[in-house]
């Protein structure tokens, strides 16, 4: 796993089968919840949006704390892939933050009447999305990629250290201030026929993380090593 | 001359030598504190010069001008010395470098920093804070502002030899928490409140922060010597 031509090859074959596994409980969990699950009595249809904001809320914070873990590999024992995975986390995990937050926001329109509220969870994952923005940054900013990886690997680990901070911090933030008039945590206890399909879009949601990550990460693996053997007796054979 | 094998003396060496290099530069402890006077001036240029809106929000526009003026003072406390290879010198002393770099750390703040708590001493008057919170503000800013050139000094290490708003970026979303502790003590402060558990946070915060945002620092520095 660790070296970058054995998950090249391996990821050849794996890629197609990840791939109609994720499209398979992607679409499920999608059909189920968007056409068959009930109606809410109080929301109306509106609350359906739930099945794509839930999954991606829940998969911003996996995909950090996954670049973190990486970071921490990547620090401690130099292992390039770790670094490489990072580099192409970093923007599907910002993809995903941005798309809860805007769910979330239309979301709000409907049921609160508002776009934004400074709730504790709608700041933190607002700071979670420039997080993602400074990674991002950080890493097009230095032209050596290599270097780039460690520079960001530093930068997420740090960010484990203070994500929880940022957690806590909001929360004590909220209620010092004003206690709001609406919470996202307080979730209405669902009935499981709600809930089963919401829990089949979060599979399906990070079964296409993977598959997305993996074939971003291929791309990395054959841009960063272009001038390595291996990578030219890969797509060179044929024409010898 | 006396031999120095002592990580203790090495601190007080590098110290001694930041800080006669700064006073002897006056820029380098002046610019943040007009910085920072000049960002306090802006706000009730803006918001209006009503006493109860600025009584109001006074805590909050002092914490973040000494936030961002700590922030930009720290942005080049690196790059002098990573040019002239003083840098180099520390690695090439076998001092654990961490202690070094938070010696500069240190010293940059009592440079750059303790002048901006002074200046926000000043500013609470034009900005009508609430009377008997200000003993609040500089127990709150002492340690905030420290946290901050702590946290900039890892931006700058990370952005050496790049643009300055690049290592705003970097930092911002981590001073935070610190920014969010500050306006709980200020606020608890306002409302006669006991802030003192908010404080402890923040000190714990620091305790964390000193050892390990200076190992961080050493590492991104040492991503230049590849």
């Amino acid at each position: 796993m660790g070296s970058p031509p054995f998950f090249y090859r391996w990821s050849t074959t794996f890629s197609p089968w990840l791939a109609l596994l994720a499209v398979i409980v992607f679409s499920t969990g999608l059909f189920w919840g968007l056409g068959f699950a009930p109606t809410d009595y109080k929301q109306g249809d509106v609350y359906r949006i739930i099945y794509i904001h839930v999954p991606s809320a829940i998969l911003a914070e996996s995909i950090y704390i996954l670049m973190a873990v990486c970071g921490f590999i990547s620090m401690v024992w130099r292992a390039k892939i770790a670094g490489m995975l990072i580099t192409s986390a970093a923007p599907i995990g910002a993809g995903f933050t941005f798309i809860a937050l805007v769910t979330g926001s239309i979301w709000g329109q409907f049921t609160w009447g508002t776009w934004w509220v400074w709730d504790a969870r709608l700041t933190s994952t607002l700071i979670l999305f420039f997080l993602y923005s400074a990674i991002i940054g950080l890493h097009s900013s230095i032209e050596n990629k290599a270097k780039a990886d460690r520079a960001v690997s530093i930068l997420a680990v740090l960010g484990v250290v203070i994500v929880p901070i940022i957690k806590k911090s909001v929360d004590w933030w909220q209620t010092l201030h004003q206690s709001s008039t609406f919470t996202l945590t307080s979730s209405p206890s669902m009935s499981p026929d709600m809930y089963q399909p919401l829990f089949v879009c979060v599979l399906g949601f990070y079964f296409l993380f993977i598959f997305m990550l993996t074939n971003s990460l291929r791309g990395e693996i054959i841009f960063r090593e272009r001038d390595k053997l291996w990578v030219k007796n890969q797509f060179f054979e044929q024409e010898r | 001359m006396k031999d120095r094998n002592n990580t203790l003396d090495w601190f007080m060496l590098v110290m001694r030598r930041d800080l006669i290099l700064s006073f002897r530069r006056s820029a380098t402890y002046l610019t943040p504190l007009i910085f920072f006077l000049i960002v306090v001036t802006f706000f009730p240029l803006a918001l209006g010069p009503s006493q109860s809106l600025l009584s109001s929000l006074a805590a909050g526009i002092i914490w973040i001008s000494a936030l961002l003026s700590s922030l930009l003072a720290v942005e080049g406390i690196f790059s002098e010395d990573y040019q002239d290879g003083t840098i180099d010198q520390y690695f090439i002393s076998t001092e654990p470098v961490f202690v070094l770099i938070f010696a500069k750390v240190l010293c940059h703040w009592l440079v750059c920093g303790a002048p901006i708590i002074l200046a926000s001493i000043i500013s609470s008057l034009f900005l009508y804070l609430p009377s008997g919170v200000l003993f609040a503000l500089i127990e709150s800013l002492l340690m905030g502002t420290f946290f901050m050139s702590l946290l900039g000094a890892l931006g700058a290490a990370l952005s050496l030899g790049r643009s300055a708003i690049l290592s705003a970026i970097i930092v911002l979303p981590f001073s935070i928490p610190t920014l969010l502790m500050g306006t709980a003590i200020m606020t608890a402060a306002i409302n006669q409140q006991d802030y003192s558990g908010f404080l402890l946070i923040m000190g714990a915060m620091l305790a964390i922060g000193i050892p390990g945002l200076c190992l961080l620092t050493v590492e991104a520095i040492k991503l230049n010597y590849e």
